[in-house]
């Protein structure tokens, strides 16, 4: 269906607060006391108390029932609107686009979006939790149809698409090396990276295959790790202790017959989500100056880039060699070290890092020079739900 | 100590473990028959089972049976171990198999080095009895 994405949204909402949690390794910490910490650091860059929240909208593990309530009733606030999202990693960004909605509809004026997981310690926690390497609870993992198989786990079904991908288009795995080690630079100029070794690419290409074609730095991080942003009407915006960063644009698309049907894991939603954020925008591909995106294994970013058309489809894999990922490249992206050498929850860091970058606050090591756009998505759900943000500069 | 394992101290791969909407498949794939669901209405078939043609949502279907020859969509190949059953087993290959009949169905490519396994690779269907009763559709190169 076409539809046409109203550009009464553009730039009436901004960003003005930003936090995240200690990353990492951080045991003993429950993804909400995480979250919770991300939020009340983000309600201090903000300057703003829990008493100036009339909204709450965000996620954590799968096994959190009624999030939300949870995460409201540790920071004691009460909410016109609150709800827990449910489309995986791209729910952090459509977390953003409800809480633009809410504000322009009246229903909440400042709202609090955030999402929290402890996915490190989860899988650390035993040995077989170890070997299993899984998020889900047991109960909603297949039961026929996979495991009968041996098909476990998020790497397994996206390396389908890096593989098809790869047939259809002579994509290497030297490609995929050039994005693990971009995001590895990236990473080691910043503080908080959960990974803090350089990589090469004969490191890339030494490593221990994990489910081809993806070897272990192909794959993201097991992070303990929350994010939480602030977002409010421009005209409130204006009195806040932080420059706001307008919201642009937002769209969401969602391959809901499944990503092993039609060519949705080499074409994926990303492409359709862009073309509604563009539009609301009033942007194009040409006007992006970084990108942050969801990278939960190096494929999905070189489809992503395709997708959103910063180059042809079939032809990421020349993209990401020219080297314009990395900070002074073309396209700087990932500039904090992504999800792959920074940490992992669930594209929320991917939200901080493109509101930060929008400021202008980071010294000239980690700053995209000149930023005025940053387009930001969101991927997840059985990899069929997907979601863009464009902010612009505060 | 593996010496004195004794098989039912291995642990075991998983079977599959049917809904009420998927038992009709097992049930065939038991007797070695690959059957998935075509649609009375528009003809279309259809797979993973559920009530309704996802195609036009009729709900008058048939249990029909499939000539079990298809193609390698995609394929991956599974070094790490997930599950302690499948140790012996690295590196396997996992694949979605499309069938002539249009349904993708997820599966082993056996028969075959995982290394000479291509995207597009015609295969066909074979079953491997898995336990008393229990048999899974697997491919190999046609």
């Amino acid at each position: 269906m076409n539809i046409a994405p109203s550009t009464a949204f553009r730039d009436k909402c901004a960003i003005v607060g930003i936090g995240n949690s200690r990353l990492g390794k951080v045991p003993g910490v429950s993804s909400l006391d995480l979250l919770v910490e991300a939020m009340v650091n983000a309600l201090d860059d903000a300057g703003l108390k829990t008493s100036d929240i009339d909204g709450l909208i965000c996620r954590g593990p799968d096994d959190a029932y009624g999030h939300h309530q949870l995460i409201g009733a540790r920071l004691g606030i009460n909410a016109n609107i609150s709800t827990t999202m449910d489309n995986g990693g791209a729910s952090q960004i459509l977390s953003i686009a409800m809480a633009v909605m809410a504000i322009e509809a009246g229903l909440a004026t400042t709202v609090l979006c955030g999402y929290g997981r402890d996915a490190w310690s989860r899988t650390h926690a035993t040995e077989e939790a170890r070997v299993r390497n899984e998020t889900r609870p047991a109960s909603q993992r297949p039961r026929e149809f996979g495991p009968e198989y041996g098909y476990f786990g998020a790497v397994a079904a996206h390396a389908f698409g890096a593989q098809r991908h790869m047939h259809l288009y002579g994509t290497t795995r030297d490609h995929f090396a050039e994005i693990a080690v971009a995001f590895r630079e990236h990473a080691l100029r910043n503080p908080q990276a959960q990974m803090k070794k350089p990589l090469t690419k004969a490191e890339y290409h030494e490593a221990r295959l994990i489910v081809s074609p993806f070897g272990l730095f192909d794959c993201s991080l097991r992070s303990d790790a929350a994010g939480a942003v602030i977002v409010t009407s421009r005209d409130r915006a204006k009195d806040m202790k932080q420059p706001p960063v307008p919201i642009k644009g937002f769209g969401s698309f969602n391959n809901l017959r499944g990503w092993f049907m039609d060519d949705n894991m080499v074409v994926t939603a990303a492409k359709k989500s862009g073309e509604t954020a563009y539009k609301m925008a009033g942007l194009g591909p040409q006007d992006v100056d970084t990108a942050q995106l969801y990278d939960c294994f190096t494929y999905m970013v070189l489809t992503q880039l395709e997708d959103y058309g910063f180059c042809k489809k079939g032809e990421g894999g020349d993209f990401v060699a020219s080297g314009a990922l990395k900070l002074g490249g073309r396209l700087p992206t990932n500039t904090s070290g992504g999800q792959l050498s920074e940490s992992h929850a669930e594209g929320m860091l991917q939200i901080v890092e493109g509101a930060r970058q929008m400021r202008h606050g980071y010294g000239a090591d980690r700053q995209v020079k000149d930023a005025e756009i940053a387009l930001i998505s969101g991927h997840g759900g059985n990899q069929v739900c997907h979601s863009t943000l464009i902010l612009g500069r505060a | 100590m593996s010496d004195r394992t004794t098989a039912a101290d291995r642990p075991q791969k998983p079977t599959p473990r049917p809904s009420p909407e998927s038992t009709p498949y097992w049930d065939a794939a038991a007797q070695h028959k690959l059957r998935v669901q075509k649609c009375n209405a528009c003809g279309q078939h259809w797979f993973p089972p559920s009530q309704r043609c996802p195609h036009c949502t009729a709900a008058d279907f048939t249990w029909a049976e499939v000539s079990g020859r298809g193609k390698v969509f995609s394929f991956v190949v599974f070094h790490r171990v997930y599950h302690p059953a499948f140790e012996g087993e690295v590196p396997y290959v996992v694949a979605l198999v499309e069938l002539a009949e249009g349904p993708r169905l997820l599966t082993n490519i056996v028969g075959i080095s995982s290394d000479e396994v291509r995207c597009d690779m015609a295969v066909k269907v074979l079953f491997a009895d898995v336990a008393a009763g229990v048999a899974v559709p697997k491919f190999t190169p046609a």
